[in-house]
């Protein structure tokens, strides 16, 4: 590819003197060539910001403390467990907790977080990794995670790992305002902050597509500073609007879940890791008459058509795999047998997992050829035991042995 | 000429001062304006009061069950009869308070005694200089007969941290036992069981029987000085004859920083109609008032919970004030006047709810200027401690047993769901 743009000027040359048009001709000949060519490497440069899909991150943040404000805490646990059931594992998932109503003296129900009067769900019980706990949930904590700049010693659990490839769910429940979201009870989060930070997040290609959704009083204030492309937002109301719990569990004593979040989980809790349902069912399913506020979502950043953009593309995380034509050799085998079986419809997915696939076999591959190329002397000694029983083998090396001992005691004697 | 006519003519003095010397002239008059204006303010300051707001994010009256039942009230029943004949038997009184502290160490409370002695009749002038603050001590030679005694309960919170708590205080005079104080602690001891077995304290309780022999506010206040400014007796601790195990319950026991008290007693019997009233009282020492947002809670629970009309202390010669009732007339006029003008501008209010809204008004106003509080309410006042004091009224014979059982359940059903909103 390189050599012919440098053997034409060597033509050229040797033409000199002869026809100018000809001599014109060949010198534009690299140029054409270099301009085919470079025409030809573009597609492949403008297709890194169009990056494959290939996992999902999700940062769910409760910014208020106080026992009356359960009904925080309690939307947000309720939907990492809604995240975690559809596939997004813990370490993809940051949770932001300001306060602990599991473990707070008023409890009637020590350790335990209900969502619903029934209290058939504790939402606090096994595998609930908080990230951010208590008074680690701060407004610079949170735009640290967001964009990437910690200390050096903050943890990996702790930082937002996502690449130009990801699906970023960003849920945020509290008291909030016009353009504001009041974080335990003594600081802000203005709308610029957060667009600033989403900005930066772009530029540095930490996120492909953003959904945003937010579960306070007047939330699509929230949201109207975005400008990065990429970004779906929804607010559970609009300004002058207040957001609403859904009921009073008088056992507990307070509210136990708003209305947006309820409603949202009842969309999810029919829904299962293979269904297709699709955003904009997602979003008509919000009854401003159910939630005694508008729901407000902003797609003017969004290129996709809502009705083609399945929910798990930021709810959950969909694995699948495909059947290979070959069984892998040795131990890799153990590992295909883990991955659960399934028929995609999504092209992308299956796109995805080709590549991973192909990536797998030739990581085989290699390993195998760096297995067998080590030792010569094995390489001929597995030649000869191919076709045989281990067990024939070992019984002929005894009885060799055996006849060697007794050569040599004769020998000896 | 010309400099002589420039010394003569002095520059003139600036405004402000010209107003100032205007004023000082005129300062019969102005007073007299000023005085009106503020009268007249009073006066149309219960149509323009608003009614009182209860934050839905923070507080949320009645939104908790408060578990008070029939088996409580039979627990009550048996107190009463328990106290009674200790009553009976009583000799200097001891026998009621030995009784309390018995039944508060069958709930697992924590108990002691607190011995205080009354106001010296002594004014001493030097007393804001030196640090006299107790005054109030006991005299290390147990002469306990002129003496009151406090019983002190409390329960620890299960899983709270232990820094604050609430005090709940009942009133009664052992040298002459009334039925209604015996209602009233059995009220204050029912709920103290309550909330002995309850998981979600988060605070410490603390249940005080109130000797007031010597006047309920000097047994509280006494209380609370030894709380704040402990002073410690040294010497020889006095063995007071024949009441052995007192001696184990001298030792002073707290808990904490008191966030919040309540007094309260059960009243004679009135007969202001078909419903039991609870009187309100909040004004303390010098005026100060404790966080409104209590007498709100108190009043909505009461009010919207448990049917109770709640009363504020009114000046009773106003209600049936005629000059005032014109007065009412004609706000009510402008009222409809105003409306018709601009629809927002509101100053409806009735006629007889202004007349009453005046009484509670002037009321008010008296007592906070005088500066003597209402009850022992005040005493907590001094310390910082929001306290009010509730006054049940009940409309039914003391003696009625079931008219009893169901005052208690819906009183101590107000007083507990007041305590779970702190």
């Amino acid at each position: 590819m390189s050599l012919i743009p440098r053997a034409a000027p060597a033509a050229s040359m040797a033409f000199a003197g002869r026809d100018p048009a000809v001599i014109s001709l060949l010198k534009m000949l690299p140029l054409l060539l270099l301009l085919t060519f470079s025409s030809a490497a573009a597609p492949p440069a403008a297709a890194s910001p169009s990056a494959v899909h290939n996992n999902n991150w999700a940062v769910l943040v409760c910014t208020s403390r106080f026992w009356f404000n359960y009904r925080h805490m309690a939307n947000t646990l309720s939907l990492y467990r809604t995240v975690k059931r559809l596939g997004i594992p813990d370490e993809r998932i940051i949770l932001m907790l300001a306060d602990d109503m599991a473990c707070n003296p008023r409890n009637n129900y020590p350790a335990q977080v209900f969502n619903n009067e029934n209290h058939q769900l504790n939402l606090y019980g096994d595998n609930v990794e908080v990230d951010y706990r208590g008074y680690e949930v701060t407004v610079e904590n949170f735009l640290r995670v967001l964009t990437g700049r910690h200390e050096s010693a903050v943890p990996r659990s702790k930082r937002l790992l996502s690449d130009e490839g990801s699906h970023i769910l960003l849920y945020m429940t509290g008291h909030g305002g016009d353009e504001f979201l009041k974080f335990q009870d003594n600081e802000e989060l203005q709308s610029h902050d957060l667009a600033d930070a989403v900005k930066q997040m772009k530029e540095k290609h930490r996120f492909k597509e953003l959904l945003i959704m937010v579960d306070t009083c007047q939330a699509a204030t929230l949201f109207s500073q975005l400008q990065s492309p990429g970004v779906l937002a929804i607010g559970s109301s609009m300004k002058g609007e207040n957001s609403y719990s859904h009921h009073l569990d008088s056992d507990i004593g307070v509210s136990v879940v708003d209305r947006f979040t309820f409603h949202t989980l009842a969309f999810f809790e029919k829904l299962n890791m293979y269904s297709n349902a699709s955003l904009n069912s997602l979003f008509n399913s919000y009854d401003p008459s159910m939630l005694l506020s508008t729901a407000y979502y902003r797609m003017d950043l969004y290129k996709r058509a809502l009705n083609e953009v399945p929910v798990t593309n930021f709810f959950g995380s969909v694995m699948k795999t495909i059947h290979t034509d070959s069984a892998y050799t040795g131990f890799l085998a153990a590992h295909d047998a883990e991955l659960p079986l399934s028929v995609g419809n999504n092209i992308l997915d299956h796109v995805m997992l080709q590549n991973e696939a192909s990536a797998r076999r030739s990581n085989i591959e290699e390993m195998n050829e760096a297995q067998l190329m080590s030792h010569g002397w094995t390489e001929v000694l597995l030649e000869q035991l191919e076709g045989k029983n281990s067990d024939v083998v070992v019984m002929y090396g005894l009885g060799t042995m055996g006849i060697l001992l007794a050569i040599s005691t004769w020998l000896s004697m | 000429m010309e400099p002589s006519a420039k010394v003569d003519t002095q520059p003139k003095p600036r405004l402000i001062v010209r107003l100032g010397i205007f004023l000082a002239s005129h300062h019969i008059l102005f007073s007299a304006l000023c005085c009106s204006a503020g009268i007249i303010a009073l006066l149309f300051l219960p149509s323009l009061a608003k009614n009182t707001y209860l934050s839905e994010n923070a507080l949320i009256p009645g939104s908790a069950n408060p578990l008070f039942s029939s088996e409580d009230v039979t627990e009550a029943n048996k107190f009463i009869k328990g106290i009674e004949a200790a009553a009976g038997e009583s000799r200097g009184g001891m026998e009621m308070s030995k009784f309390i502290v018995q039944q508060m160490k069958d709930l697992g409370a924590e108990v002691c005694y607190h011995e205080f002695l009354p106001h010296s009749k002594h004014f001493h002038p030097l007393k804001f200089f030196t640090s006299m603050t107790n005054d109030l001590a006991v005299r290390p030679n147990g002469t306990y007969s002129n003496s009151g005694t406090n019983t002190i309960g409390i329960i620890r919170a299960p899983r709270g941290d232990g820094k604050e708590a609430i005090v709940l205080v009942t009133p009664y005079n052992p040298q002459r036992v009334q039925a209604n104080e015996v209602l009233s602690l059995a009220l204050g001891f029912s709920v103290f069981s309550l909330l002995s077995r309850a998981a979600w304290l988060s605070k410490d309780i603390v249940w005080l029987s109130a000797d007031s022999q010597f006047g309920e506010y000097t047994a509280v206040s006494a209380w609370l000085n030894q709380y704040h400014n402990p002073m410690f007796v040294g010497g020889v601790k006095h063995e007071p004859d024949g009441i052995a195990e007192k001696a184990e319950f001298t030792d002073f026991k707290r808990a904490g920083t008191m966030a919040a008290a309540l007094i309260f007693k059960v009243g004679e019997t009135r007969n202001y109609g078909d419903r039991d009233s609870v009187t309100m009282y909040a004004e303390a020492s010098n005026g100060q008032m404790p966080n409104l947002d209590l007498l709100n809670v108190v009043h909505y629970l009461a009010v919207h919970r448990q049917g109770f009309r709640v009363n504020i202390e009114t000046i009773s010669s106003l209600l049936s004030s005629a000059w005032l009732r014109a007065i009412a007339e004609v706000i009510h006029t402008l009222g409809s006047i105003l409306r018709k003008i601009n629809p927002d501008w509101k100053l409806d209010i009735t006629a007889s709810d202004y007349v009453e809204g005046t009484a509670n008004l002037a009321s008010s106003i008296y007592n906070q200027a005088l500066g003597v509080p209402t009850g022992s309410h005040g005493a907590f006042r001094d310390y910082q401690v929001d306290a009010v004091s509730l006054e049940f009224s009940p409309t039914f014979y003391i003696r009625n047993e079931n008219a009893k059982s169901s005052f208690l359940v819906r009183g101590g059903r107000s007083v507990l769901t007041g305590l779970l909103q702190a």
